[in-house]
């Protein structure tokens, strides 16, 4: 019994991480068009896909992209959780359910709503357009994290600075945020990574000029199958796997429901 | 009418009640403009729009009118497209419970490095996009793919099996892509389980089955149906999956509002289906809440 359930299992966990291994395999494979398993093992399409100006370009455009609303999604989200962890706030239960709304809605429909309202004023197929709406989509994840952080630390702590004279500004910048730190930096790589990754919203306000990485992969796997795609996405996995794992670690303790 | 002073100073006394001040919505300040302008005014417009007419060659129609909707949950079609999804949502979510409950279950009872190697294993896939995760399985899935080589080198086949640009493989793709979140609520439900309750009832003579259905089953419940929540949700309103296994063989809701959005241009009858989806997990997680609520006054 314990035997049949822990074969189970294995194979359970074969189906869950086999997309990935496909993945990173074929990277490596020879042919143009990804086979597993690879025969010979190669590096071609890594400096294939270096040597690709549009892909290049949309790298750039992803990080620029996501670099700009994160820095600020973590000004706007530490703010928020600071008001509602630290102050008495009237109607504190729904404003926290309102600020974490943006995830919980399918990204389809918000990406609908977002095309109809930016075509009124002009700001579909611009960068403004898509920094404000990813800096909406990734906002909640700052907000979450940062009020994890500071419920951990002692308000005590605060109090005393403030009853030896420091201001608002001066406690809040000698004493609260280096505290919070760590669970706002965690938020923001966090918030970085959902960000890069974003394609639905993305893709309905893009356009033709702003092809985002996630957009130009998109694009190649839905009418072609290439190699190169295979290493971009391997790419992404060994950063995501480095700079993501303590972060989601972080992330899970203080998470009470995910997000489909 | 404008608004009165009146109104100003009893908006000021709710807002500031003895003893808090002005901080706090000083620093809730930038995050409601963001809500209010990109979630909240977007998603009134789309709704308001849901209601107005179209007609190619025109453009949109300013109207009242509830065609829209009717169009889409009355015409064969359409009505089609809302059922599939639905069914679609249902067996992924059915074999998400199924392969989810085994996993969870070990994953809540494995200690240190077992437990963080399981982690990782569950997490990895989490970080990874669902574009990344999908290309994956359409090498997987492919008609000269490894899955069909395996299976005619076994002689389980003797054509490979179709797997692309069918619901099967939406199922075992999109399945694969939210199985994390129906393990990571059903560890979560697992971990709450006290363990004392184990001791006694093996003490008082249970043994394996019995343990599992009057004890694991019933009190993992809340986690059950959460992580049901996550993944039936998830299934309704995914959209990168579906497009890129099944192509356009197979249309679902998200797929019928891009088409709208995007190709066809008749935005209003996409907000009407944006609606129907946004309504359709709304029930979802009432009803879900008033299955938990039931459970623990029971």
């Amino acid at each position: 019994m314990k035997v049949a359930l822990r074969l189970v299992n294995v194979a359970i966990l074969c189906y869950l991480i086999a997309p990935i291994v496909v993945v990173v395999a074929t990277a490596f494979g020879s042919r143009a068009y990804p086979v597993f398993p690879p025969h010979e093992l190669t590096l071609v399409w890594f400096l294939k896909f270096w040597a690709t100006p549009e892909l290049r370009e949309a790298l750039r455009l992803s990080a620029t992209l996501s670099a700009t609303s994160t820095a600020l999604a973590t000004i706007i989200g530490t703010f928020s959780a600071l008001a509602l962890v630290r102050y008495r706030v009237r109607g504190k239960a729904v404003f926290s359910v309102v600020l974490l709304s943006p995830i919980l809605f399918p990204a389809i429909v918000l990406a609908l709503a977002l095309l109809v309202a930016f075509q009124r004023v002009g700001l579909t197929q611009t960068f403004r357009g898509l920094v404000a709406a990813h800096t909406l989509l990734i906002t909640p994840f700052v907000v979450r994290l940062a009020m994890a952080s500071l419920a951990e630390f002692d308000p005590s702590l605060e109090e005393a600075a403030q009853n030896l004279g420091a201001g608002w500004w001066r406690t809040f910048s000698r004493i609260t945020l280096p505290l919070i730190l760590p669970g706002v930096l965690a938020g923001a790589l966090f918030a970085f990574i959902m960000s890069f990754d974003e394609l639905v919203v993305t893709l309905l306000l893009a356009g033709p000029e702003l092809q985002t990485l996630p957009i130009r992969i998109f694009n190649y796997v839905q009418y072609s199958s290439d190699s190169t795609i295979s290493a971009i996405s391997t790419c992404l996995i060994a950063v995501w796997l480095i700079i993501g794992i303590p972060v989601y670690a972080r992330f899970l303790s203080v998470r009470h429901s995910g997000r489909g | 009418m404008g608004i009165l002073p009146k109104h100003v100073s009893r908006l000021r006394s709710w807002l500031l009640t003895p003893g808090t001040s002005y901080v706090p919505w000083i620093l809730l300040g930038p995050n409601f403009i963001l809500i209010v302008l990109f979630m909240l005014g977007p998603l009134l417009l789309l709704g308001r729009i849901s209601f107005e007419g179209y007609q190619a060659g025109h453009g949109i129609i300013e109207t009242w009118q509830a065609a829209n909707y009717s169009k889409f949950l009355f015409d064969p079609f359409y009505r089609q497209v809302l059922l599939g999804t639905l069914v679609l949502g249902a067996e992924v979510t059915a074999l998400c419970l199924l392969l989810g409950f085994p996993l969870a279950y070990a994953l809540s009872r494995a200690r240190g490095l077992k437990r963080a190697v399981l982690y990782f294993c569950i997490l990895m896939p989490l970080l990874t996009s669902t574009v990344v995760r999908t290309f994956g399985w359409m090498i997987l899935l492919a008609n000269n793919g490894f899955i069909n080589r395996i299976l005619v080198s076994l002689h389980l086949t003797h054509r490979p099996l179709r797997l692309m640009y069918n619901v099967t493989g939406v199922i075992i793709a999109l399945g694969e892509v939210l199985l994390p979140f129906m393990v990571l609520a059903l560890d979560a439900a697992l971990l709450n389980i006290n363990p004392s309750l184990y001791e006694a009832a093996r003490n008082l003579g249970a043994r394996g089955p019995r343990i599992f259905f009057r004890i694991t089953l019933p009190l993992s419940l809340p986690g059950i149906v959460s992580g049901c929540v996550l993944v039936f949700t998830g299934a309704l309103s995914a959209f990168v999956t579906p497009t890129l296994i099944a192509g356009a063989r197979m249309k679902v809701m998200s797929t019928i509002i891009y088409q709208q959005a995007m190709a066809l241009l008749d935005w209003p009858f996409g907000a009407a289906i944006a609606f129907v989806m946004l309504t359709t997990i709304l029930i979802l997680l009432v009803s879900s809440l008033q299955v938990t609520d039931r459970w623990r006054s029971a």
